[in-house]
């Protein structure tokens, strides 16, 4: 593929994750800026398009609706089931609102985390010792180990919670990692779609998920990435005696 | 109404607004395209076929009240750099939405239509092309340009590295 058809290519669709644009990209360092600078543009051009409707709205539908004769046949019941499922495979997450995204699963925070900030996997500004000790000492928590190289690192927000985002190199593309102090997960979690693959690891702690491109070897890099960090333990919830049903005798 | 026809108006509004936003510049007027579409959904459900085209099918429908909200007047298009008159959650006032949102006003309608179903429908080319009875090449030209035409004016510098005329 020649740089023309790349750049081409990339602006009919940003997103496109074929193999033979990743290659290009890969080996060209000016369309990988070309398309750095392009998936940038494209994440504002999202967040742009993604207002929120008024929240009386549906309402107003609502009541202009029952003011129509209902229908003798109704293919509504049909319908529904799998037009709401395709609604929520099609639009994915790129257009939940805060409030929504609350109540998104872990998982699906992961992923959609992963595409909303796509622009910082191709980031190469090299991430200091220093650097990655300040941001870790932020929450409290201290690298005994060498994570490896950072391309991207900093605190974000997921869920309504604080965490860490880091981007390093992987063998098939950037991978991304997440320490999560304030999710702990019943137990190990698959992360996966059409591009991605990982897992959210639970920890003393709190969490560490771990996301690459599909094919890319992530086998025991959650563990490693907690094992590098001593982060102090906090007293979650569970671990909170529950209150006694009973009140106590006089 | 049925709890089925109610569970459609919450799941698909939001994005028919958004569509009807990006088309008309109007809060208003989105909020009026997305609810007549929806009693044009209401009474013409029998023309529905097939399960798998009804959200396509929704998208048409604002599409052509869109298209008819032109024949019957100009609609009033407010500058898309102001502030929608009724406030607007997630309405971005920095100065690099402001650019951006002048940028998408300026792309013709032609280039800005299969942007707005792809980016906010999640459609494919083949979808969009069928939306707007365009051969799928076309809708491709047309992605390529509108990106093109936003990126030349946010990053003027780039106009040269755009991947030429197509």
């Amino acid at each position: 593929m020649d740089c023309l058809t790349f750049r081409r290519r990339l602006l009919e669709d940003p997103l496109d994750s074929d193999a033979a644009l990743r290659s290009h990209e890969s080996g060209c360092p000016t369309c990988a800026e070309f398309a750095r600078r392009t998936r940038a543009q494209e994440t504002r051009l999202r967040a742009l398009l993604n207002v929120t409707p008024p929240p009386e709205l549906t309402e107003r539908i609502r009541l202009a609706v029952s003011f129509e004769k209902r229908p003798t046949r109704s293919h509504w019941l049909a319908l529904a089931a799998s037009l709401l499922l395709a609604v929520s495979i099609v639009s994915g997450t790129w257009y939940l609102s805060p409030l929504e995204r609350r109540h998104l699963t872990l998982v699906d925070a992961v992923m959609a985390h992963v595409y909303d900030e796509a622009s910082h996997m191709h980031q190469e500004d090299k991430v200091s010792q220093v650097q990655l000790a300040q941001l870790f000492g932020s929450f409290g928590a201290q690298l005994h180990g060498d994570l490896g190289q950072v391309n991207f690192a900093a605190e974000c927000l997921m869920r309504k919670k604080n965490g860490i985002h880091l981007v390093m190199p992987g063998k098939m593309g950037p991978v991304t990692v997440f320490f999560m102090p304030d999710e702990i997960p019943s137990e190990t979690m698959i992360v996966q779609d059409q591009r991605f693959h990982g897992e959210v690891m639970p920890t003393a702690w709190g969490s560490v998920a771990v996301v690459g491109e599909l094919g890319e070897p992530l086998a025991g890099l959650a563990k490693r990435m907690a094992d590098s960090v001593n982060w102090p333990v906090r007293v979650s919830r569970l671990d909170v005696p529950l209150a006694p049903l009973t009140p106590p005798q006089a | 109404m049925s709890d089925h026809f109610d569970a459609l108006i919450s799941a698909v509004s939001p994005e028919l607004y958004r569509y009807a936003l990006g088309l008309c510049q109007n809060p208003d007027q989105a909020e009026d395209l997305v609810q007549e579409t929806f009693l044009r959904a209401w009474r013409s459900q029998e023309s529905l076929r097939s399960a798998t085209a009804a959200r396509a099918w929704l998208y048409t429908i604002l599409r052509n009240e869109h298209a008819r909200l032109y024949e019957r007047q100009r609609p009033e298009v407010r500058d898309p750099a102001t502030l929608p008159a009724v406030p607007t959650r997630g309405y971005d006032t920095s100065t690099e939405a402001f650019v951006l949102r002048r940028a998408l006003d300026q792309l013709e309608l032609e280039y800005r239509e299969p942007l707005l179903l792809q980016v906010i429908g999640g459609f494919s080319c083949k979808e969009i092309g069928k939306l707007l009875g365009l051969k799928t090449n076309t809708v491709l030209t047309r992605l390529f340009r509108a990106r093109k035409a936003l990126r030349d004016v946010l990053e003027p510098e780039l106009a040269d590295a755009g991947g030429g005329e197509v």
